[in-house]
């Protein structure tokens, strides 16, 4: 049964994502305050986090009326299993990717000594949408459109000016770790996150909360290794200062039952969504979390904007990412193609040469009164023409055509 | 796994309610509205061809619908 558009659900999924995202974020400044240790912190909470998403997960598979609980949040989600042959490669690399995530992350709150200050240099991270684009227009068959690419950077730039502070400095070792492995490894913690979505288990899609669960465990195992590690090299005793932060579990469980909420509706999004545009529309989070932001402040003081230069600053970032998030939403045409071949042309070889054209999202030989149908994306009616029905027409064994636009479509999720 | 597109043809006015109809088919994969020779075309899901014959018979006993045609996928490339 179809009850509500993929286009809706998508925006749906990554607003709600982005809404307790905000949430969380707030949570992690305050725990921040308490625990001075960012290495420390950074372990214990993965640790806090394995517990507690494991009993969330176990909680969503109790069974109501034929269905778990969890089935409410993810359709796809049947009970918590063992991870899989074929995700075990995925999880590994997603895994890894979060944990250099994440110690990059708070090695720029470590260099600064200071948990306010790095909002300077943490804004770029807000960049990784264009990493993201990126990766996409050489890996992915459906590259991003020329109007994608525009709605990107301007998201991307309107979510840097909004979590902008003019207060930090900005030196190079930090720009280097933001830009050269916080981004990098952030990019590939998404595209993985998205593949493992995109996998099918007996023609059913993978869910979100199983990909969740095991990505904490493949990240607390690689944060521990880095612990160690750095620990090693560092003098410092690393783990039994991490077990010493444990007694601030209930802020850090707050942290991570967050987390695991915003992570399983980012991850259903990225199922349905280009990683570039889910990213972009998660990033407006920097709105939602302006609520939080003053409560927060009112409790520990302090005040959202540290001057009025800055309050205009971050009110034209937050602009460009409402608009931004919008014009994706915006642009884009689809159509189906009825194609004739000719006799004596194979229909294998005919699909496979119309599947190289660019803007193809699928192609099917059909046995009907045509021969293929082919549906295709694009950004203009006037692009259609362009890049494929000029390309159609070159083909040998193509007899004859017929596009079909699609007005509206509603899809099966 | 058997899939197929099957095209809808409707008398003019009926369009809506044959869509609403159609959402709550089961092994729908996809529905949209298109300009052209046809106004619907449904991405159907199967086990068998008996299973796409039902739906497809489902589908002619929605009022509003004029003519279908149903075309079965051989071989599918997807992105």
């Amino acid at each position: 049964m179809i009850r509500i558009r993929k286009k809706y659900l998508f925006y749906t999924l990554g607003i709600t994502s982005a809404i307790i995202a905000a949430a969380g974020t707030t949570t992690d400044t305050y725990a921040s305050i308490y625990i001075k240790n960012p290495w420390a912190l950074c372990f214990s909470i993965f640790l806090v986090g394995l517990v507690i998403t494991f009993l969330l997960t176990a909680i969503l598979s109790i069974p109501v009326n034929g269905k778990t609980i969890g089935s409410t949040i993810d359709p796809s989600f049947r009970g918590m299993r063992l991870i899989k042959k074929e995700e075990l490669k995925y999880q590994a690399i997603a895994g890894f990717a979060n944990a250099v995530t994440t110690l990059a992350y708070f090695y720029v709150i470590w260099s600064y000594n200071n948990p306010f200050t790095p909002a300077t240099i943490l804004a770029f991270s807000q960049v990784v949408i264009i990493y993201l684009l990126a990766i996409e227009s050489i890996t992915e068959k459906n590259a991003p459109t020329l109007a994608e690419v525009q709605s990107a950077i301007i998201v991307s730039f309107g979510a840097m000016l909004a979590s902008i502070s003019l207060k930090g400095g900005i030196n190079a070792r930090g720009i280097a770790v933001v830009f050269l492995v916080l981004n990098p490894s952030w990019a590939l913690f998404s595209i993985y996150q998205r593949k493992l979505k995109l996998l099918r288990f007996d023609g059913c899609y993978n869910d979100a909360i199983n990909i969740r669960l095991w990505n904490i465990v493949f990240t607390t195992f690689f944060t521990f290794v880095a612990i160690l590690l750095m620990g090693y090299f560092m003098h410092e005793n690393l783990l039994q200062e991490s077990l010493n932060t444990l007694s601030y579990w209930h802020l850090l469980a707050i942290s991570m039952t967050i987390a695991f909420f915003s992570y399983v509706f980012y991850i259903r999004a990225l199922g349905l969504g280009k990683a570039s545009v889910t990213q972009a529309v998660k990033s407006s989070n920097i709105i939602f979390s302006i609520p939080f932001s003053f409560w927060l402040a009112s409790i520990v003081g302090g005040s959202l904007f540290e001057s009025p230069l800055h309050a205009l600053i971050k009110i034209m970032g937050m602009i460009l990412v409402i608009l931004g998030v919008i014009s994706f939403a915006l642009t884009e045409v689809r159509g189906y193609i009825f194609i004739n071949a000719k006799s004596g042309y194979r229909a294998k070889d005919l699909i496979e040469e119309i599947w190289k054209i660019k803007g193809v999202t699928s192609i099917a030989a059909v046995a009907g009164s045509y021969d293929i149908i082919a549906k295709v994306r694009i950004r203009s009616l006037g692009k259609g023409y362009e890049r494929i029905v000029r390309v159609l027409e070159g083909i040998n064994g193509i007899a004859s055509f017929k596009w079909h636009s699609i007005l509206k479509e509603w899809e099966e999720i | 796994m058997i899939k197929a597109y099957i095209l809808i043809l409707t008398y003019v006015g009926n369009l809506k309610s044959v869509l609403n109809e159609l959402k709550n088919l089961e092994n729908i994969e996809s529905i949209a509205v298109i300009a052209g020779d046809y106004d619907i075309i449904v991405k159907a899901r199967v086990n068998s061809l008996e299973e796409l014959m039902e739906l497809t018979d489902k589908i002619h006993a929605i009022k509003g619908v004029k003519r279908t045609n149903t075309q079965v996928v051989e071989k599918e490339i997807e992105a």
